[in-house]
């Protein structure tokens, strides 16, 4: 427990030396302060009269629809922006790990290597975490106070997001240790980001294509891809309390975060330094 | 702890302990480390030498698990460096070694003391202590190690090895950067901890302070285990040298026939002599001509004569 406590406090020290959770933090602060703002709630005998968010005022009927649509817009701010951000931020952290006259002196110590990796892969995991749940919360907190609408879903879409970062820091850990880069990690795991919204529209792409074989790839690739998208569309759906389809998209990004974790930690302890 | 030995190296697949490296896509094969059987025994202080690229570094890292070895393996204490209870009992400070340079010297001992599975009560005690015996003053306790000088990262580095009390101390190039005081110091530290029972593995090439400080030494080259022995065996001289005073020049011709060196210094003649045979009718021939002896010895070699000599034969005959 001594060890996995150090490893997790010495990522969040050198988040904090690498200014990037005070960095994090200040976007998120800065946010929150706009939201208090540009959100103006009346309040008439105690009931909402008139709430304007952006300038656009609604009647009492719809504030909840209202705050929904602006948690919505936030959390895919934050699942998309501060996702790439995080990404950015981490591959270094990883990366860092396993510099030469650092990581000897690590595996030197009577901690197994699974261990030290995963210690370092929660910290990270942790540091993005703080932050996400700093502005979920304190969002969720000013739309309550200001609107009265305290629903779950906008808190439930942190954990989505916070599964969402875990799944791709596994594969800027496993491509850490493979090539001890951290602009490589950024680049396959920016890739990913970016292949996968456009895999999510497999039934488009399977018209557009010709042959039976290249809609095989895209339907293989989706089905091994994590799934950014359809996450993010579970995400919209629990904020604005809509039936959710199917979770399949969820479970399906598990396995292949656990699966990468689980090559990256099976490379790290064979692996000669 | 049961075996007798501090670092012992095991046969598997046919060989101690041995590493290939395979460079790119060509797969050439390197023999980093080729067949090296040793032991180190229990409380000794151990010195591995070796030129540049001999595989000395990659032993080490082999010894603490980082390399994989292609087979063979090494055991501390009796246990395989494989798991990492193993490891508990080592203290170890690599070469060129790079301190996380967000930490204090107080954090990083810290850390590194919690992954040696240190209670906090007993680092808190341990840091202070430790510190300050490495000479780093109470100002560089809560000064970034980004701020720290070559020689003050060494001394916190000995400190950071030493964090858990460990029975086997590996350095590489522990006085590397710092100053002769602070050598003198480090040096100190060692002895201390060797009159304590702490089995010092050291990887150095100051031959000089290995031939101080080590009892014994083993010399690679190009991945295999050249020469192994005690460090007084292995400097012990091969020759006898005789001196003697107010040797007139007459007798200097006579004393001097079979002498394989000879010296004159403030009316000290100097013989060198390859046999006890010659030597001895040396002795004879000053007594008998009323001369004084000064010295009757065997010869000494240096540590580094003796290093030139295993890894390059050639130069030393030259």
């Amino acid at each position: 427990m001594n060890a996995t406590l150090a490893l997790i406090g010495d990522t969040f020290r050198e988040a904090f030396a690498r200014r990037i959770f005070w960095g994090f933090f200040a976007c998120c602060t800065a946010l929150l302060l706009f939201l208090m703002f540009i959100m103006r709630v009346d309040v008439v005998q105690g009931a909402l009269a008139t709430v304007s968010i952006f300038g656009n005022s609604l009647t009492s009927t719809s504030p909840e629809r209202l705050v929904r649509q602006t948690q919505s817009v936030i959390a895919m701010v934050m699942y998309f922006a501060g996702m790439a951000l995080s990404v950015f931020a981490s591959a270094g952290l990883v990366a860092s790990v396993f510099e030469p006259g650092r990581i000897e002196l690590l595996l030197s110590k009577p901690v197994s290597r699974p261990h030290l990796l995963l210690g370092r892969y929660a910290g990270n995991v942790l540091v993005v975490s703080a932050n996400i749940l700093y502005l979920v919360v304190g969002s969720w907190i000013i739309f309550g106070v200001k609107t009265g609408v305290w629903g779950t879903g906008f808190l439930l879409s942190s954990l989505c997001t916070i599964f969402i970062f875990a799944v791709l820091l596994a594969v800027i850990v496993l491509v850490g240790v493979l090539w001890d880069s951290s602009a490589v990690a950024i680049m396959v795991t920016f890739a990913i980001m970016i292949v996968t919204p456009i895999l999510a529209a497999k039934s488009t792409i399977e018209r557009l294509l010709s042959s039976e074989w290249s809609r095989d790839v895209v339907r293989t690739l989706y089905a091994i891809l994590p799934k950014t998208w359809d996450v993010a569309v579970i995400i919209q759906r629990l904020i604005m309390k809509e039936p959710v389809a199917s979770w399949e998209p969820l479970w399906t990004t598990a396995i292949f975060g656990l699966v990468v974790l689980a090559c990256g930690l099976w490379r790290f302890q064979k692996r000669s330094f | 702890m049961t075996s007798e030995y501090a670092i012992e190296t095991v046969y598997t697949r046919n060989r101690f302990v041995f590493k290939i490296f395979s460079s790119g896509w060509s797969k050439r094969e390197l023999r980093a480390v080729d067949d090296i059987s040793l032991k180190v025994p229990r409380g000794s202080t151990y010195g591995l030498l070796g030129p540049n690229g001999a595989g000395k570094t990659t032993f080490v890292k082999m010894l603490l698990s980082c390399a994989k070895p292609t087979s063979g393996l090494a055991r501390v204490f009796g246990r395989d460096t494989r798991e990492p209870e193993a490891r508990r009992p080592i203290g170890y400070l690599p070469e060129n070694h790079r301190f996380p340079t967000y930490m204090t010297g107080w954090d990083m001992l810290d850390f590194y003391g919690a992954l040696s599975g240190m209670e906090k009560a007993k680092r808190r005690a341990r840091i202070p202590e430790l510190l300050n015996l490495v000479g780093l003053d109470e100002r560089a306790h809560q000064l970034r190690l980004g701020k720290y000088s070559k020689g003050m990262l060494q001394r916190v580095g000995l400190a950071q090895a030493l964090i858990h009390s460990p029975d086997l101390l590996i350095l590489d190039e522990p006085s590397d950067g710092v100053d002769p005081v602070g050598r003198k110091q480090i040096r100190d530290v060692l002895q201390a901890l060797e009159q304590k029972g702490v089995t010092i593995f050291l990887n150095s090439h100051l031959l000089a302070e290995v031939e101080l400080f080590c009892r014994e030494v083993a010399i690679i080259q190009k991945g295999k285990l050249a020469l192994a022995g005690s460090v007084e065996a292995l400097t012990q001289g091969s020759g006898y040298r005789v001196e003697g005073l107010n040797v007139p020049e007459t007798l200097r011709s006579e004393v001097a026939v079979g002498a394989r060196g000879v010296s004159s210094m403030n009316g000290t003649l100097q013989l060198m002599f390859a046999t006890r045979e010659q030597a001895n009718h040396a002795v004879d021939l000053l007594r008998g001509g009323q001369c004084e002896i000064e010295t009757f010895s065997r010869t000494r070699s240096t540590l580094e004569e003796v290093f030139m000599k295993t890894v390059d034969p050639q130069a030393v005959n030259e």
